[in-house]
């Protein structure tokens, strides 16, 4: 499968879909500049279209802000002047309040404007400018991130209280990631940057549990330090105070990727753990974790499922986790539904030769392309009964994708490799998880290509589970319409957006999957 | 039709019911089921036929100035009125437009200079509670309004309403007006100073757009109310009772927040002993902007909105006529047959019901047999239904084409749009198991029923498909 090339096209074709005029109501012709979903957690709540409706002067635009809910109802119009620079790259809703952050490009600075029930906007907005470096950093990573993957995207809803913006950061020498916290309830905000102890960190949002932030942090020695500290970060939601810092080291090395509030009121971490002297970054994961926390940052129990004991029940895997045909597993999402189990969510990924690298080196020696590539295999769904042992593990063929690496990359480890195709190659067919609100749904999406007899082009899959049963489905994305895009839409449905060039009509429609 | 637009009594947008017990037609199957009306289609054509002979005349009798413009607007006009003649909707079933059309005579009759009238007037298969004046002399009464009315008296006001716009020839005065408008030197001149605006163009724009759309709407309310004052001249001699008026105004006030069903109730209806209902089919979940007030979602201001009403206020249309009904000696509620009318009103419901099936707008069409069968009302006709549009929506959602289907919307019911949220989140096997122990719940009684025993069927067979996936 060409994904990337499939991926290509289709960026291309969302940038050039965007230039495109679209009529919209009663607006004559208009520019638009972004759309996307407004989301509560995974939860699709209606979508946003901003566009230019009119040029003010040589400086200033009016801007138009249509919201609809999520079956595409009209909802408001937002209309305001402002730099003719000013971008929407965001939006998040935690179930009372809606937060839209606006970025305008030559003042560096960000705006983050909050929207009450009401519909109006709330009288106080949140600034952050940007210094230089901060600006070329987030243009390699956040602002670098294409919408399709949502990858840097890092606005969090904190239920009916505010939001929690998760970003990469410079402060002076150091790589590092900024927490702020944005009230709805009345103007407050913190800020928190961690910068002691190392030169470069990465921070996870895991989740909000009983007035906490918690948060998973790599922190790096030095630039080139290969074995960062992975420590867990509690931090106050009303102050920004650090609650704790406790290294994510019990019975094993634990690098949680997911934090859950199960239906006993405790807190879970979720993720895959190493050996105690192992590293996180280079290391190969043993398995999974699950770690029960309190909000003081506690752990009040371990479990750890191994590749070797567990998970070789129910595959062919490797003491290193390595699946015959699926490679290793990129851990995407960790859920637990309503009856208590537990679904990881991953996808497979293996290296292998690359001729094309080969050859370049043959013939230039210096080609800037590695001889090794990485092929993004199948996807991968294991379940865990609620006590966290292994009940289940079900293989999802699609087509596999190959990436070319950057020459160097022969030394790097799989699981590096793997966070680079995710983050950096932006590689992987997963698209997103989505659930609905008790948890006794979910949904996984992913993007495929398909060439066969009577279909090829990109299809948009799903593994849906319902009250214990899981079911498979696609939709094919190709059609007549010049350019198309899906985004989320209500758990178990997409948003088909089509452009028709030669009416000069933007459709758009649900699709459900099954 | 936004070229020509058409004089309505009353556009209001929610469709509603009324209560009904036996069918008027026969009986063909056991248990008994509901024979549609026939069409007369001999006449449907030749209502079609006149709407395009008058289209030729309209064209060939605009001015000269500007005559392709006219043009526009009346093939516009004839799209719109053709689609009608050649759609379903209209009800040209001798019984039902023989009745309409002594109602229709009676006015002529007792009005001179109506007497050269070629007005083409029938009831439609629409739900919606309206009735237009189309321009041609076509005038359409929906069903959704009929449904809603008490008498006679109050269809003839009706039928009086539209006749006056068409003698007052009020679409055609429209269309002149704004073609002189667009055509005007004031007009283009400001287009064009407009469109060379480097800046602040769109909103000069749309301050142009709307002074001319408040101009419109201020002579559409004119138009109404002058139709007002000539359907009371037309009444006032039929011998019905004038009072007919002031109840029909007063209905139509109220019309959007009127229902003659009970609400519908889904887990009265989707609840079985072995697949029971499920809360969250219909739960209700946060939304955007939760307290945002529906009249604020306009960007208009309410003086704005106000001036944007094509049709005058019901109380202001009524306070207009009540000193002049008060004149007028009493008449009748009923001239020709209250019996009739009485079953007509109730039969429309299922007509009105299959028009929504064969406008492919099944979620209505489920609807309504929804509330059929949960009134009692020709309960066979609506279990038939129901079994029918729950085998289509499993076979769309399995073909993932359930995407243009009508989703929740404010302005809707709020039973309608609980069944709008059950339809979006039911997934395939929940489809298929609904269907299945509801066909189960009613195949005895519908033992001789042979359209449903198909539907029944499918059901089992789609059943029978997810069960095994």
């Amino acid at each position: 499968m060409k994904k990337l090339l499939f991926m290509g096209c289709l960026l291309f074709g969302m940038q050039v879909l965007f230039a495109q005029s679209l009529s919209i109501d009663n607006v004559k012709t208009v520019v638009l500049r972004s759309s996307d979903a407004i989301k509560e957690g995974t939860d699709v709540k209606g979508y946003y279209f901003f566009y230019v409706s009119d040029k003010v002067d040589r400086k200033t635009n009016e801007y138009t802000l249509k919201i609809f809910d999520n079956n595409l109802k009209p909802l408001k119009d937002i209309v305001f002047q402002d730099s003719k620079d000013v971008n929407i790259l965001e939006s998040s809703f935690n179930g009372t309040d809606l937060i839209f952050l606006l970025y305008n490009e030559k003042e560096k600075t960000f705006e983050y404007q909050v929207y009450g029930a009401d519909g109006n906007k709330k009288p106080y907005s949140y600034f952050r400018e940007l210094t230089k470096k901060e600006k070329r950093y987030l243009e390699t990573t956040y602002l670098a991130a294409s919408d399709e993957d949502q990858t840097y995207k890092g606005l969090y809803p904190v239920d009916g209280k505010g939001f929690i913006s998760n970003m990469p950061s410079r402060e002076d020498r150091d790589y590092t990631f900024q927490i702020d916290y944005f009230s709805s309830e009345k103007k407050k905000q913190w800020t928190y940057t961690p910068t002691e102890g190392g030169k470069r960190f990465i921070g996870d949002y895991l989740g909000y549990f009983n007035g906490v932030v918690f948060l998973e942090v790599l922190r790096f020695g030095s630039l080139f330090d290969q074995s960062p500290d992975s420590y867990i970060l509690g931090l106050d939601i009303e102050t920004g105070k650090k609650v704790f810092e406790n290294p994510t080291d019990g019975k094993f090395r634990f690098y949680p990727a997911s934090l859950s509030v199960m239906n006993n009121g405790k807190a879970y971490l979720y993720g895959e753990f190493f050996d105690l002297n192992g590293n996180i970054a280079k290391d190969k994961s043993k398995g999974f974790g699950f770690w029960a926390i309190d909000e003081k940052g506690k752990v009040q129990s371990e479990k750890y499922c191994s590749w070797e004991m567990d998970m070789s029940k129910f595959l062919n895997v490797s003491s290193k986790g390595k699946i015959d045909d699926f490679g290793f597993m990129y851990l995407h999402n960790i859920l637990q539904t309503s009856d208590g189990t537990i679904y990881a969510v991953g996808e497979g990924y293996k290296k292998v030769a690359s001729a094309l690298g080969i050859a370049a080196k043959v013939l230039t020696r210096n080609s800037g392309v590695s001889t090794l590539k990485i092929k993004v295999t199948d996807m991968i769904l294991l379940k865990f009964d609620k006590d966290f042992n292994v009940k289940d593990a079900k293989i999802y063929d699609k087509n596999s994708n190959s990436i070319e690496l950057q020459a160097g990359s022969e030394f790097m480890s799989t699981p590096l490799i793997g966070k680079m195709v995710k983050y950096y190659y932006d590689g992987f067919d997963y698209a997103y998880t989505q659930t609905n609100q008790d948890v006794s749904a979910f949904t996984v999406c992913y993007s495929d290509y398909v060439k066969d007899k009577d279909y090829k082009g990109g299809t948009f899959n799903s593994i849906s589970y319902n009250e214990g049963k899981i079911t498979t489905d696609h939709l094919n994305t190709k059609s007549n319409a010049t350019r198309s895009k899906v985004l989320p839409g209500k758990l178990g449905q997409v948003l088909v957006l089509e452009y028709f060039k030669k009416e000069k009509k933007l459709d758009a429609h649900f699709e459900k999957l099954n | 039709m936004n070229s020509s637009p058409p004089n309505r009594l009353r556009l209001k947008s929610v469709i509603l019911c009324l209560l009904v017990i036996h069918a008027i037609s026969g009986i063909a199957q056991s248990p008994a089921s509901y024979v549609f009306w026939k069409d007369d289609e001999n006449l449907r054509r030749k209502y079609y036929d006149e709407s395009l002979r008058k289209n030729s005349l309209f064209i060939s009798n605009a001015p000269k100035q500007y005559a392709k413009d006219y043009k526009e607007i009346y093939d516009h006009q004839f799209d719109e009125i053709g689609d009608f003649w050649n759609s379903k909707r209209a009800v040209t079933s001798p019984a039902v437009n023989d009745y309409l059309q002594s109602i229709v005579k009676k006015i002529i009759d007792a009005n001179p200079v109506l007497q050269n009238t070629d007005a083409r007037i029938v009831f439609t298969r629409d739900d919606w509670p309206n009735a237009v004046s189309l321009g041609d002399g076509s005038i359409a009464i929906n069903g959704g309004l009929f449904i809603f009315l008490n008498n006679e008296a109050e269809l003839a006001f009706v039928i009086c309403h539209e006749l006056s716009h068409y003698y007052l020839d009020h679409t055609n005065k429209e269309i002149k007006k704004i073609v002189d408008l667009y055509n005007s030197e004031e007009f283009t001149t400001e287009v064009k100073r407009i469109s060379k605006q480097q800046y602040g163009a769109r909103t000069q724009f749309d301050e142009l757009m709307k002074k001319m759309a408040f101009g419109s709407r201020r002579h559409s309310r004119e138009n109404e109310a002058e139709a007002d004052k000539q359907a009371f001249l037309f009444l006032k001699n039929t011998g019905y009772d004038c009072n007919g008026i002031i109840s029909c105004l007063q209905l139509l006030n109220n019309i959007d927040d009127s229902s003659i069903y009970k609400p519908f109730i889904p887990e009265a209806t989707f609840n079985f002993t072995d697949y029971p209902f499920k809360k969250k089919w219909t739960e209700k979940e946060s939304v955007l902007f939760g307290r945002l007030i529906t009249d604020e979602t306009s960007p208009l201001s309410i003086h704005e909105k106000d001036s944007l009403k094509t049709h005058p206020d019901c109380a202001m249309r009524i306070s207009l006529l009540r000193d002049s009904i008060k004149k007028i000696s009493a008449g009748k509620k009923f001239l020709f047959d209250e019996n009739f009318f009485n079953q007509l009103k109730q039969d429309f419901f299922p007509e009105m019901t299959e028009q929504q099936f064969r406008d492919d707008n099944v979620a209505r069409n489920l609807y309504y047999s929804l509330l059929m069968l949960q009134n009692g009302s020709y309960t066979s006709l609506a279990i038939y239904s129901v079994a029918r549009d729950l085998n289509i929506l499993f076979q769309r959602q399995k073909d993932h084409k359930l995407g243009h289907m009508e989703k929740e919307t404010r302005t809707y019911a709020a039973d309608y749009n609980l069944l709008l949220r059950m339809i979006d989140r039911w997934r395939l096997d929940e489809i298929a198991s609904i269907n299945y122990y509801f066909c189960r719940q009613y195949e005895k009684q519908m033992g001789g029923y042979i359209s449903f025993k198909e539907e029944q069927a499918k059901a089992v067979k789609n059943f029978t498909l997810v069960q095994n996936k």
